[in-house]
């Protein structure tokens, strides 16, 4: 097994098990967790948080060519609202932009 | 699969007799459609999992094991960036954490079942449990067990099925490279943003997340991961005490 091979099991396991604790922890605190407020406005933002938070990332990281590809899927994904789809548009634009440049 | 709020309590209906594979039935008709959605997305997963160095056996027990799309995704991501099992790990379960909101709306169903029930149920959870819940309480019936786990089940087979055909395609496409392989997971991430947008609300949020990252990575030597981390939590503070938009 390559140490990378090892990171990915280690991955898999524990994020399998994080998953789990929190489905079954959501239930279980279901009584006691607070359904409005400060936390409960907070976890439901969160998701979105984590994705704009990558999207801003992967921008910082990249380039020009990057910055079209995200706007090309950007536009797509308003005007279709289809993830896959979106893909497709931002990768064959980064495709383009890099066999030109 | 992408987020849903939360809706108030409906009125408490009376109980009727349990009808366990009618119910089933029921959940997967009303989930098809989203089925459909989930394949292609979850094609995609298994296709960017075996250019990530994911193995065909790996892609498919991460799609079991942690049945989460978007969690999956950025763990991917990270493991991608070198990261490091703990920071994948972080960033999954960081995405996950919503599911606490989720799996909590389901009680109800849940609520008095045997224990292995609630653990099979628990684990089917995703934000499509909570589409469900909102499409029967619209037609004015309490979901039972059954109707969502049958539903889930729908989900959870369509999930892994997907994940492990779409890992086998990976295969046939040449070249990564120049097709721009490298900025398949950037751009499903940008593809996810009008989906997980809210209205006003979030606009001070993922503002104030974008700019955090923006500033950690540019000026301080942190670790994208950390990075990463603290602007998600710096978003949902915001959202926290910035009030009802």
């Amino acid at each position: 097994m390559s140490e990378q091979d090892g990171v990915i099991w280690l991955t898999i396991f524990g994020l399998a098990a994080a998953s789990f604790a929190i489905r079954l922890s959501g239930f279980l605190l279901a009584q006691r967790l607070p359904r409005t407020g400060p936390w409960a406005r907070g976890l439901e933002a969160l998701p979105g948080c984590l994705i704009i938070s990558l999207v801003a990332l992967l921008m910082v990281q990249g380039g020009p060519v990057e910055w079209a590809g995200g706007a090309v899927a950007l536009g797509v994904a308003f005007a279709f609202r289809s993830v896959p789809l979106s893909m497709i548009a931002g990768m064959a634009a980064v495709a383009i932009l890099r066999a030109l440049g | 699969m992408t987020s849903s709020g939360l809706a108030p309590e409906g009125v408490p209906q009376p109980q009727p007799q349990p009808q366990p594979l009618r119910e089933a039935l029921a959940g997967v008709r009303d989930m098809l459609p989203l089925a459909f959605a989930v394949a292609t997305y979850g094609a995609a997963f298994g296709v960017l999992a075996a250019q990530g160095g994911m193995s065909l056996l790996q892609s498919g027990v991460f799609s079991t094991l942690v049945f989460a799309g978007s969690a999956q995704m950025i763990a991917l991501e990270r493991l991608g960036a070198e990261a490091g099992a703990l920071a994948a790990v972080m960033a999954g379960a960081a995405l996950n954490l919503r599911m606490l909101l989720t799996t909590a709306s389901l009680r109800d169903a849940l609520d008095g079942q045997a224990a292995w029930k609630i653990a099979l149920g628990a684990h089917l959870t995703t934000d499509a449990s909570a589409a469900l819940l909102q499409t029967s309480r619209a037609k004015g019936e309490q979901a039972s067990y059954w109707y969502l786990t049958g539903g889930a089940l729908l989900l959870y087979v369509t999930w892994i099925a997907v994940t492990v055909a779409g890992h086998g395609m990976s295969a046939l496409i040449a070249s990564p490279e120049r097709l721009a392989v490298d900025f398949a997971l950037a751009a499903g991430f940008v593809a996810m943003l009008p989906g997980l947008w809210r209205g006003a609300r979030d606009l001070k949020p993922w503002a104030g997340a974008a700019v955090t990252v923006s500033v950690l990575m540019l000026f301080t030597p942190l670790a994208a991961s950390w990075a990463l981390i603290l602007g998600a939590l710096a978003g949902a503070v915001i959202a926290g005490v910035q009030g009802d938009v």
